[in-house]
């Protein structure tokens, strides 16, 4: 569905991406995971294209993205960033609606009506419905803005740090939402997340980003061992597995860091 | 009083200042008052439209509610050039070139100033509006330095001519400059409408805006030339209006309680107008020219501003 090819991305001398080419299986979630300055949330902006890659080329079902108007793109890849601070007044309700704009352009009609409240019952926000986003708390602004990104309905959503300053309640409801998003609706899901462990339990596949280059791709039950997350993060690991998942322990490493 | 009451009910007190403006004392004179007065009245119209449309839309392209295109240089530029022409001309100068050609080229100036600086900072791919910001800020202070040491130069009944420019004042507008310029903001007013839908979106901040599938850079700078006409044609019009437009912003973001563009847009013209309206009737008519428009608009907007916030707390 999407594929990235040789993509690569420097600021001024300092390269952060260098020549990733990487496939994300449809209707799947995918984990981006690595150390800070892996160039994780980089590849997720040029993918969303919130910014120009240096060199290589992103395609959408087998077409180069360059070719797509923005307008078009919207409609097919939603983007959720950590949620900035805007000084704008706005309900859940309204910035929900927002994610309609690609099909509206403001306008609402009746099926944009009918999504808006499917995005909302999705995540169970209709108790916040007319709740102004500067005044719920931080996790709950990020279940609205996720809202909005569903609203869009595009068949990939891209999330750069979803867990971001989240208490693990409201980490584990986003994180049950994206699961659900891809089981009941078949959407594929790409983000980029630091805790290894929701990264995981909840992703069918993991794709690992070391000093701007891939270090392990594959799908999660292959690539979560001890060997390879050592690779990746410099810190030693113990996988402890039960009927309801796998923890990695990394917490207290036995030999120093 | 909220979103399209507060608009309906503005609507109608400037339709009704208006009238009071335009008759009142004026024994029905209808060959030389009232069609000075209807001139007056037209400079009011147009010069607040231009105020609060290009504050209200600055003011979402920055994300920020305390500025004004006034930050970016455009009214410094205007009021070295009104300096330097004192200086090389003298008054004689501005009766030689007239206030039509002082119109025109004090227009074109400030045009060509934003065209350098949007192209200098704003081109190949680059919409980074702070750094815009920035550099406005810094080229302001620049220029008015500039002007300052010029006024040391002049005389000071030059000097005196000089500040009569640099207030904004709607005695200064003619029929054929007021016809321009509302040639200019209907063409500002149509291409902008085309894109108002997606000035909602562009406040909600630039990743968030192209993921919502709007061009940020082309809109950006669509809007960034179609404020410098408007701030260009206001100027020259009317004079600088520096921060008044943060008072015609913020209360239009009070009463409609909302940021939606459609709202606002209006009801800040409104405000604006009727704000104009106000200050200019108590001018000709309590004040007999002994205090100016500029004076008495912030000191009634800024009180008028101080209510709401204390009033309306947490809406706005």
């Amino acid at each position: 569905m999407i594929t990235v090819q040789n993509l690569s991305k420097a600021y001024g001398t300092k390269t952060v991406l260098s020549a990733v080419s990487a496939g994300f299986p449809p209707g799947c979630v995918t984990s981006v995971i690595g150390p800070n300055g892996a160039g994780k949330s980089t590849l997720l902006m040029l993918m969303a294209r919130l910014s120009e890659p240096s060199s290589g080329d992103i395609f959408f079902d087998g077409k180069p993205v360059k070719g797509i108007p923005t307008s078009e793109y919207a409609k097919r890849v939603a983007t959720l960033r950590q949620s900035s601070d805007f000084n704008m007044r706005l309900t859940v309700g309204e910035l929900v609606a927002f994610g309609r704009f690609p099909y509206s352009r403001g306008v609402i009609n009746d099926n944009d009506r009918r999504v808006i409240d499917e995005s909302i019952e999705f995540l169970s926000l209709e108790p916040l419905r007319n709740a102004y986003i500067d005044e719920i708390s931080g996790g709950q602004r990020q279940m609205a803005f996720l809202a909005m990104t569903i609203a869009q309905q595009t068949p990939v959503l891209l999330l750069d740090e979803p867990l971001n300053n989240l208490d693990m309640k409201h980490a584990v409801q986003i994180m049950h939402a994206l699961r659900r998003l891809c089981d009941e609706q078949g959407r594929t899901v790409v983000l980029v997340i630091h805790d290894i462990n929701f990264a995981a339990n909840y992703s069918d596949h993991i794709l690992a980003l070391k000093g701007g280059q891939i270090r392990f791709n594959g799908p999660s039950g292959e690539t979560i061992t001890e060997a390879l997350l050592h690779d990746l993060y410099d810190l030693d690991f113990e996988i402890l597995s039960s009927e309801r998942g796998c923890v990695c322990d990394y917490f207290t490493p036995r030999s120093g860091v | 009083m909220k979103g399209k009451g507060a608009l309906w009910t503005i609507f109608f007190a400037v339709i009704a200042l208006a009238l009071v403006f335009v008759f009142a004392g004026s024994g029905l004179n209808f060959e030389y008052i009232i069609p000075k007065r209807l001139i007056r009245l037209a400079a009011i119209i147009v010069g607040g439209i231009c105020v609060a449309l290009s504050s209200i839309i600055f003011q979402t392209l920055v994300n920020n509610r305390i500025l004004t295109p006034a930050i970016m240089g455009y009214e410094a530029v205007y009021l070295m050039w009104q300096s330097m022409l004192l200086l090389v001309l003298g008054t004689q100068g501005l009766v030689t070139i007239g206030s039509g050609g002082n119109f025109f080229i004090s227009s074109i100036l400030v045009l060509l100033y934003s065209w350098v600086i949007h192209r200098w900072l704003l081109g190949n791919g680059n919409n980074d509006v702070y750094r815009l910001l920035l550099v406005g800020l810094v080229l302001t202070m620049v220029i008015s330095t500039l002007t300052q040491f010029v006024q040391l130069r002049i005389s000071p009944g030059e000097f005196a001519v000089f500040q009569g420019l640099s207030y904004a004042s709607f005695n200064r507008a003619q029929p054929a400059t007021l016809l321009y310029s509302l040639v200019a903001l209907t063409g500002v007013c149509v291409v902008g409408r085309k894109y108002l839908p997606e000035l909602d979106v562009l406040a909600l901040g630039r990743d968030q805006a192209m993921s919502l599938g709007v061009n940020h850079s082309k809109l950006v700078g669509l809007y960034l030339a179609l404020i410098a006409i408007l701030v260009a044609v206001s100027t020259s019009l009317i004079g600088p209006t520096a921060f008044l437009g943060i008072f015609v912003a913020n209360i239009a973001y009070a009463l409609t309680a909302s940021r939606r563009h459609r709202l606002t847009l209006p009801t800040g013209c409104a405000i604006a107008i009727a704000i104009f309206l106000v200050a200019q009737f108590l001018v000709e008519h309590v004040f007999n020219y002994k205090t100016t428009v500029s004076i008495l608009v912030n000191l009634v907007c800024g009180a008028y501003f101080l209510l709401l916030t204390v009033r309306v707390r947490g809406t706005l």
